[in-house]
């Protein structure tokens, strides 16, 4: 843990374990470390020593930061594998996807910004619309991550990614499973009205 | 029977093969998908990272269309448009004022009720009822040659809340019991709801490839010659990455990845160019003319 025991401060870490438990819908109290969680989860190899079990006891801890900037938080795939097993029903995947937003409220920049670029994108392209429309978000996306490489001046990257996608792009024109025209919703405007409604009533 | 039918994005783009072969093959059974009018976006699994509301507000708009069109079930083969409608009528249900809320802006309400089903168990009662082996139009010794590893992921039997869950959730059987009505034996295999990395594939290719290739492995040690789906996305991963992954993970096997809609198709006689086959990205059709059904 980042936070060493003399430094722990108990207003700090009960009002970040209320609003994540509050936020996610989990009761995180419930967690008594078994790591039943950690055992199953398929991307643990990836996310260094933080495990859902480790991630939850950051946030009794009180470590913001640390909680809302670590591999797991960012490159958690929400398989639910963790919530399926977990002896107290507490789904990891729902804090965090949770923490996801509380960063992103939070103005920090993103662990992994391709991945908030890519859900992001895909969710403003199905609201826009009122269907995801496929060419039109990985478009998006991809000129995010360009625009990101280029004020870094990381233009291997750049190239790297521009190839990919090209391939993986020509053997789908290829096989005819790109769609090139626009999918809309009429009823589009039902759900740009409740967003509306909601992020005003959020302020 | 008429019953109401989402399809979801992907049904309408890189997935277009699935909706056509769902059509063909229900229609087949003697069940008539009536796509609900102008449907939106379900969220999928963006939706519950970027904006909660929006990851109810979004699918409960479909409900409230779905239920408007009178039918008592509405099938959804994609397992995330699945998986976040069904969620969505859980909270709604749990939750009145979530419910007025988002009720106040739909023309057509949500008042709960309809029937939300996967592809799988639609399929299940025309498997019980006797349909789908009465729909076997080629000789059955030729299905015999499929050895498939059946593979679920994960927005199939896992639910981010408490929902009546259909199949069993460590070792679902559901696919294995239709294909078993054609003759079918599937092939038992560790990891049939591990996950194919969904978006991580285009976000971040290194961990999803990493999960991609135990499942490849797996599959090829139990000595499977192609695996079934009903995921789209799982579909498309496991589809469009075996090039990508193989080489990095030694793995030199290439498996097709067929929706459990063109092994139905084919065992009712249809054609590889009816039920778009040749649109998949690693070869799909060799196999099919080993075993003859082509």
């Amino acid at each position: 843990m980042t936070v060493p025991a003399h430094a722990y401060d108990p207003e700090a870490a009960r009002s970040l374990i209320v609003e994540v438990s509050e936020r996610s819908g989990q009761n995180l109290l419930a967690c008594y470390q078994c790591r039943r969680c950690a055992a199953g989860c398929p991307v643990g190899e990836e996310t260094g020593y933080v495990t859902p079990d480790r991630l939850i006891r950051m946030i009794a801890l009180g470590d913001r930061q640390a909680a809302l900037e670590n591999e797991l938080v960012w490159r958690c795939v929400s398989c639910y594998t963790c919530g399926t097993r977990c002896p107290n029903d507490i789904q990891t995947a729902r804090i965090t996807e949770t923490l996801k937003k509380m960063a992103k409220e939070a103005h920090l920049e993103p662990l992994r910004p391709k991945i908030a670029d890519f859900h992001s994108a895909f969710l403003e392209s199905g609201v826009r619309w009122g269907r995801a429309n496929e060419m039109e978000f990985m478009g998006i996306y991809e000129v995010k991550g360009a625009l990101r490489s280029m004020k870094k001046k990381d233009f291997k990257s750049i190239a790297e990614e521009l190839k990919t996608q090209a391939d993986l792009g020509l053997s789908m024109f290829k096989r005819k499973r790109m769609h090139m025209g626009l999918q809309v919703s009429a009823g589009r405007k039902e759900i740009q009205r409740l967003q509306k409604k909601a992020s005003q009533k959020k302020r | 029977m008429d019953i109401a039918y989402y399809p979801g994005c992907s049904l309408k783009a890189s997935s277009a093969l699935y909706d056509v072969q769902s059509r063909r093959v229900f229609e087949g059974l003697g069940i008539y998908l009536k796509e609900i009018p102008d449907w939106n976006c379900c969220g999928a699994t963006s939706a519950g990272k970027v904006d909660d509301f929006l990851a109810m507000a979004m699918p409960a708009r479909n409900l409230g269309i779905a239920e408007a069109t009178g039918l008592a079930e509405m099938v959804i083969p994609c397992s995330a448009c699945y998986s976040r409608t069904l969620v969505a009528q859980n909270r709604l249900e749990k939750d009145p004022v979530l419910k007025d809320t988002i009720n106040a802006e739909l023309s057509r309400k949500v008042g709960g009720g309809i029937k939300v089903s996967s592809i799988l168990e639609v399929l299940l009662t025309a498997v019980a009822s006797g349909d789908v082996a009465k729909s076997i139009r080629v000789d059955k010794k030729t299905l015999k040659g499929f050895k498939p590893a059946c593979y679920y992921g994960c927005l199939q039997t896992r639910f981010p809340e408490a929902v009546p869950v259909p199949d069993d959730v460590e070792n679902p059987q559901g696919m294995e019991k239709v294909l078993k009505a054609l003759g079918i034996q599937a092939l038992d295999w560790s990891y049939k709801t591990d996950c194919c990395g969904a978006s991580a594939a285009v976000t971040d290719a290194d961990a999803s490839d990493a999960l991609m290739a135990r499942i490849m492995k797996d599959a090829v040690a139990r000595g499977a010659n192609c695996f079934v789906v009903t995921c789209p996305m799982c579909q498309l991963n496991l589809d469009a990455y075996q090039d990508r992954l193989g080489p990095k993970h030694g793995i030199r096997e290439r498996l097709p990845v067929y929706f459990i809609t063109e092994i139905l198709g084919l065992a009712m006689g249809m054609g590889v160019e009816e039920l778009q086959i040749d649109r998949h990205l690693t070869d799909a059709t060799t196999l099919l003319k080993e075993l003859e059904l082509i």
